[in-house]
């Protein structure tokens, strides 16, 4: 029984292909297709979808204008949804029930915080807000590195779980009895795309965000500086 | 005991192990996920105007403590599907 790995579907310049990287690449043509399809025939329907991911976002990040962030979570929330439901379809494997795909996914996550963070303040500003104290350093990098590291199990080990569960209780009884538990693999999937993009978009906002308590942590540390060097002076 | 093959023994404790473990590593994340819930019910049942704050800081938290189930969850399938001690000292 294959949990962990996939089948390899072709070897590509010598280098194997899994299954899950095809399921991917039709995904990506289904998706191009069926966005193009609405936008020449109903293109309410998209303006209602960037609506949704706008008010998501916006729950989370505190900015004038979301629109730059928006391309790329709008983006992850709709290859998200349509890949954690794919594997409704008989014959079709989730991406995402993929170690690969979710580690390629939360590093796009980690490198898309820090460019916005520099975007917006400057690379050197964004260094100096990155650890404060300056000791902090080590515990803020094994925070970066575990919080990346359990957004893609979080996500793999949900919707692979949801299938298995599914598979396993299918192989048992094969007739309705499995309906609950994919009704079930359905809400994991599309919440699990929900909490993917909100923790995406909390990151991201730690980056960006000035807030105000920085600024006053900042100001009052150095006001306490400065009267211990007046009363060293005096003393 | 002492007539099984090593291979057999392991598989055998690996079983054991996976079958306690899952147990215990299921139980108390969905308790404090039980609890998280109980709270942000009364949270917006006190405070109908900040259900929607709420129950997206809930969901986030909740995702948060899953992460814990879900680590027990993979540490079990490794060593149901994958396990290095098989592997290494009894050739698969």
């Amino acid at each position: 029984m294959n949990v962990l790995t996939h089948p390899i579907a072709f070897y590509l310049l010598g280098l194997p292909v899994r299954s899950t990287v095809v399921m991917t690449w039709i995904l990506m043509v289904v998706i191009v297709l069926l966005v193009l399809l609405i936008k020449k025939t109903n293109p309410a329907i998209l303006e209602t979808i960037i609506e949704f991911i706008l008010n998501i976002v916006g729950d989370v990040l505190n900015v004038d204008n979301l629109y730059p962030y928006l391309s790329l979570l709008g983006s992850l929330f709709i290859f998200l949804i349509s890949a954690n439901l794919l594997s409704l379809l008989p014959g079709l494997t989730s991406p995402t029930a993929d170690l690969n795909t979710t580690i390629a996914l939360s590093l796009i996550v980690f490198f898309s915080v820090h460019y916005f963070g520099m975007l917006k303040k400057g690379v050197w500003g964004y260094l100096k807000t990155v650890a404060d104290p300056i000791f902090l350093l080590p515990l803020e990098v094994i925070g970066q590195i575990s919080r990346s590291v359990a957004l893609a199990l979080r996500l793999f080990g949900n919707i692979m779980s949801g299938d298995l569960i599914v598979a396993i209780i299918f192989s048992i009884v094969p007739l309705i009895v499995p309906l609950p538990l994919i009704t079930l693999s359905m809400v994991t999937g599309v919440v699990q795309a929900y909490i993917f993009i909100t923790l995406a978009t909390l990151y991201i906002a730690s980056a960006v965000e000035i807030s105000q308590a920085d600024e006053d942590g900042r100001k009052t540390r150095k006001k306490l500086f400065r009267r211990k060097e007046v009363t060293n002076g005096k003393s | 005991m002492e007539n099984l093959e090593p291979g057999t023994l392991v598989t055998i404790v690996t079983i054991l192990v996976t079958g306690i473990g899952v147990a215990i590593g299921m139980i108390v994340p969905s308790l404090m996920e039980g609890h998280a819930a109980v709270k942000a019910l009364e949270s917006i049942a006190r405070q109908p105007d900040a259900a929607n704050q709420i129950r997206t800081t809930m969901i986030i938290a909740m995702a948060l403590i899953e992460t814990s189930n879900i680590y027990v969850l993979l540490v079990m399938l490794v060593l149901l599907f994958a396990n290095p001690l098989v592997t290494r000292f009894f050739g698969g």
